[in-house]
């Protein structure tokens, strides 16, 4: 019999069955999670007790939790294990202040490989195509994330990791691969690279589909993947804070992405009121774990916006489908893949007393590619009239916000008092993008 | 000593015009000029200047990134081969500089080199122990 589902069960539910599984494994959860230090004092405090939840409504009467509690509980407030248990953590970048980071133990990273191939499996990939996976491996979860996921399917998988664009061309066509995984702006840039080598990625691959994620995009930035490419791309979505990817993915119908409610109870709530918003408007995205052990972490505000989908998709799958990411309930954006907080920018300025940090970033798409141009005032009092020095300034800082946010940033100099000065919420980011695609 | 007149310029409409109506308002001649151009969108413009002092406090005061530089003035002829002649003195002098313009000088028939040199005060003693007279400032700035 062919295959429809990676899971028939657990896909194939009908919802009366699944918000049974999910109070149950919420249950579970809040055990769990009262072994950590933080929730153990919280819950208590609030007088919480695990096994009295019995509907998935209840979860409102849990409190919220955010980045700023991960940070502050750095690095093992939220650890429910020993550390004998854990086999891997992920961490946010930045080198100021503490990273927002999370543990894995062998079941958590098991049950992520399954979401991850259940992910691409809805997609339409499956284990006769070979995946090349376009995505910086490390600490970032793009990486190994989808690593697991596409060996758990059974594909041949090409670690080719992010970047140079002439090599990932060669291994496309060395090893006929089927399947890509890589930022959306990235494949503008790509397919910048085909054309000068004279290749059209429709003929000269075997592509059939492109898994797009990361980076928020439009539904017209995707079709010009699809016509450039010859393929269908398909949106994924995840934060590390859920495990990354593999959290909510589209099936062949693109009509929003499935998010695994076996996985996640998932509540969109407006950001100012948190007050539960209908199906179909749009709001912040909230998530709980339900199948992580050594990190469970309740009702996380992902500051995403977007709306849940109302009605079936017709790919009968029980769970429900959110809307592509619509922006973000506070400043964080993402370029190059990487998550940047303006804050982090303005930490890394600081502490370079030869600029002041009136700042103004501008997210711009330079020949192809979207690039963060950072404009800084230089200090009138340090200006010697010496060009090299200058030269070396723009180096230095170029450096140190690289180490900081992990995407090289374009600094410019620019003369005093031309950035306007700090009032109240100054708007410090200029989005002119259009994701690298014309 | 001798001085011109260093400013961070960005590479945009009306920014160079901004700084020489300053300048204008300031009754500031300007001698001589060049401008560092570079790829970052912004270069630094080097103005030779009767009055430097008086110039570097009305740009300072009209908020501008500006320097007060010490500059070398050497004078050479006027004629074919008249700068050729004393790079080769410096060059004796294992002088090294960054940046050099030169003007004219029509009273003397006579013209100076301007040398932004990295170390000024070993540069100066290197010319000086190799017999290389500086210009006085007052025929510099031209006054």
């Amino acid at each position: 019999m062919k295959k429809t589902y990676w899971e028939e069960e657990l896909e194939g539910f009908d919802r009366e069955n699944l918000e049974k599984l999910q109070v149950e494994r919420l249950n579970q959860t809040l055990e769990n999670a009262m072994r950590s230090p933080y929730y153990n004092k919280l819950f208590k405090a609030k007088g919480i007790k695990p096994g009295t939840i019995k509907s998935v409504a209840q979860i409102r009467d849990l409190p919220f939790t955010t980045k700023q509690d991960l940070r502050d509980n750095f690095p093992y407030g939220f650890l429910t294990l020993p550390k004998k248990e854990i086999i891997r953590l992920h961490s946010s970048s930045g080198t100021t202040g503490n990273p927002t980071v999370i543990f894995h133990n062998r079941h958590d990273i098991n049950s992520w490989a399954n979401l991850m191939a259940r992910s691409l499996f809805c997609a339409g990939v499956r284990d006769t195509d070979v995946f090349q996976n376009i995505s910086g491996y490390g600490l970032f979860t793009g990486g190994l994330g989808f690593q697991y996921g596409i060996e758990r399917l059974g594909c041949l998988s090409i670690p080719a990791g992010a970047g140079n664009s002439l090599r990932q061309i060669k291994l496309m066509q060395d090893y006929g691969t089927t399947v890509a995984h890589a930022i959306p702006s990235y494949l503008g840039r790509l397919y910048e690279v085909f054309e000068q080598q004279n290749l059209d990625p429709k003929k000269d691959t075997l592509l059939h589909t492109l898994v797009i994620g990361a980076e928020p995009h439009t539904e017209e930035q995707r079709l010009r993947i699809e016509e450039m490419f010859g393929v269908k791309a398909y949106n994924s979505y995840g934060l590390s804070e859920m495990n990354g990817p593999g959290v909510a993915f589209e099936c062949t119908y693109q009509e929003g992405l499935h998010i695994w409610e076996d996985a996640f109870i998932i509540e969109i709530v407006n950001p100012d009121t948190l007050e539960p918003v209908p199906d179909g408007e749009y709001g912040e995205l909230v998530m709980t774990t339900l199948d992580r052990e050594a990190m469970p972490i309740i009702r996380y505000r992902t500051r995403d916006i977007t709306r849940i989908i109302p009605g079936e998709c017709k790919c009968g799958r029980v769970h429900r489908r959110i809307d592509r990411i619509v922006g973000r309930s506070d400043d964080m954006f993402i370029i190059k893949g990487c998550n940047v907080f303006p804050m982090q920018i303005e930490g890394v300025l600081l502490k370079i007393p030869e600029v002041n940090t009136n700042y103004l970033i501008n997210l711009e798409t330079i020949n192809g590619i979207d690039e963060m141009v950072v404009n800084v005032e230089v200090n009138k009092e340090w200006f010697t009239g010496d060009i090299r020095k200058l030269d070396l300034l723009t180096k230095q800082i170029t450096a140190k916000i690289r180490d900081e946010v992990l995407a090289k940033p374009i600094v410019k100099l620019v003369e005093p008092g031309t950035i306007p000065q700090a009032e109240g919420k100054a708007v410090r980011v200029k989005d002119k993008r259009n994701n690298g695609l014309k | 000593m001798a001085y011109e007149i260093s400013i961070f310029l960005e590479n945009k409409i009306g920014h160079f015009e901004r700084i020489t109506r300053i300048l204008k308002e300031g009754e500031i001649n300007i001698r001589s000029m060049s401008i560092n151009d570079t790829a970052n969108g912004w270069g630094i413009l080097n103005l030779l200047v009767n009055n430097p002092e008086k110039a570097y406090n009305v740009l300072e005061e009209a908020g501008v990134s500006v320097a007060l530089k010490e500059i070398i003035a050497l004078e050479m002829k006027d004629q074919a081969g008249g700068l050729n002649e004393l790079l080769l003195k410096v060059a004796q002098a294992k002088v090294n500089f960054n940046n050099a313009n030169g003007r004219i000088i029509e009273a003397t028939k006579s013209a100076i080199l301007i040398l932004d040199v990295p170390d000024i005060d070993e540069s100066k003693k290197k010319l000086i122990d190799h017999g290389i007279q500086f210009i006085d400032d007052n025929t510099i700035y031209g006054n």
